[in-house]
């Protein structure tokens, strides 16, 4: 499951974090990055991430 | 002892094809040629158990695929190599199956597009390529490899014959380039090459010519992964512009930092540092790491997660955590980490984190 991150700095919400099991892939909004890309396919399919925490 | 002075060395009708100890000095066959990367299978960074998902990489480089239906199979470095060579990749079936039409078993590595610009692929100007390998195989006959831009709109299936069971064998595959299409030469594909060991109909074509459309299997071909326990094995794969040439020997440092463009191990098991940080709150670190290779894009963190799998010391304190975030600032030549929901600590102290527990595992992803 994805769920949006919000960084403490900045406020801004440029990061995406992906558990799965034990697993958890911390993903950036670059569109180069391969999950980020699966990200978007995914978010395109309909799906919806959970929200970011408020700072 | 004997010193030559000339200023060019020709064939003998005055030509370019004048062979030094059997080949033919080109600009194609010096250092870097081999557009593979770990060919040999040396390096694998997130170990050398048997890997069974799909997608996932038993050795640095090259993805395992295993996706028939009630069908199981394993990829795994492997010691078994022949003469010249330390290791090899095996892919072993457990449960065989045939495969179903949109199936695909097999391996596969995408190259990325800066890598094979030269080639010149949708030109005119395309150039022929050739791909060689060591194989060996408990099934003998004709499989396939495939060959395809980065978005799977041209392919190219190629054949080869294993022609005796469990004997190391060498192939080479020449190809002429693709004058059609679109080919990418930047950070994303440019052409992935996979070995067809059970790909489905849907994906399967015959050999021999540049076709439209995704496909990498060989229709007829023989698929490894109908058959329960069988191996196939491979290593020295090469594949260069023009003619083949011997396999090219790179440094292990070399080939390491070849692959750590796409996958870097930071830390595994505990304790394993990971970088320093700073209280930047009394609720959150953060902290950064110089990569010693620029990655082909800013990278993901993959990471384990659990219980008080990371620890941040300061003032003789730990402050234990569960996981580490990617920060947006990161780059491809430096990372950002933190944590800003699990930290309990001073603001404005300075820290250093390491893992905490024997499962731990931190990595940086930039994989195409």
């Amino acid at each position: 499951m994805y769920k949006l991150i919000r960084d403490v700095i900045t406020g801004e919400v440029n990061v995406v974090n992906k558990q799965e099991g034990n697993r958890l892939l911390s993903i950036p909004f670059d569109p180069a990055n391969t999950d980020y890309q699966e990200y978007l396919k995914w978010l395109a399919e309909g799906n919806t991430p959970e929200p970011a925490d408020e700072v | 002892m004997s010193e030559l002075n000339v200023n060019a060395i020709t064939d003998a009708s005055g030509g370019n094809t004048t062979q030094i100890n059997g080949a033919t000095p080109t600009n194609d066959n010096l250092m870097g040629r081999n557009r593979i990367i770990n060919g040999a299978m040396e390096i694998a960074q997130r170990g050398t158990s048997a890997v069974s998902t799909s997608a996932s990489f038993p050795v640095d480089r090259f993805n395992f695929y295993e996706d028939v239906t009630s069908a199981t199979a394993t990829g795994q470095q492997s010691t078994d190599a022949p003469a010249g060579f330390k290791n090899s990749l095996v892919y072993t079936v457990g449960t065989g199956a045939s495969p179903g039409a949109a199936n695909y078993a097999g391996i596969q590595q995408r190259i990325e597009g800066y890598n094979i610009a030269d080639f010149g692929f949708g030109t005119s100007d395309a150039k022929t390529f050739t791909l060689s390998f060591w194989v060996k195989s408990s099934v003998t006959g004709t499989f396939g490899v495939g060959f395809r831009n980065g978005s799977g709109t041209r392919s190219y299936i190629a054949s080869y014959t294993i022609n005796s069971t469990n004997t190391w064998e060498y192939k080479t595959i020449t190809i002429a380039g693709d004058t059609s299409g679109t080919w990418l030469n930047d950070t994303s594909t440019g052409i992935s090459c996979f070995f067809d060991l059970g790909v489905g109909s849907t994906y399967s074509t015959t050999a021999g010519s540049w076709q439209a459309g995704s496909l990498f299997g060989l229709t007829g071909g023989a698929k490894l992964s109908s058959t329960s326990g069988a191996t196939w094995y491979i290593t020295g794969v090469q594949l260069e512009a023009g003619v083949g040439t011997s396999f090219e020997r790179r440094l292990y440092p070399q080939e390491l930092a070849l692959c750590q463009r796409y996958y870097q191990l930071i830390a595994s098991g505990s304790p394993k540092t990971i970088c320093n940080v700073a209280y930047y709150s009394a609720s959150a670190i953060y902290g950064n790491l110089p990569l010693p290779v620029e990655m082909r894009s800013v990278p993901s963190i993959d990471q384990t997660t659990g219980t008080s799998y990371y620890v941040s010391y300061s003032a003789a304190t730990g402050d234990f955590f569960n996981s580490l975030t990617v920060g947006s600032p990161s780059t491809k030549r430096a990372v950002e980490f933190y944590n800003g929901t699990e930290i309990s600590g001073t603001s404005g102290n300075a820290a250093f984190v390491r893992t905490n527990n024997a499962n731990a595992y931190l990595a940086l992803t930039a994989e195409l």
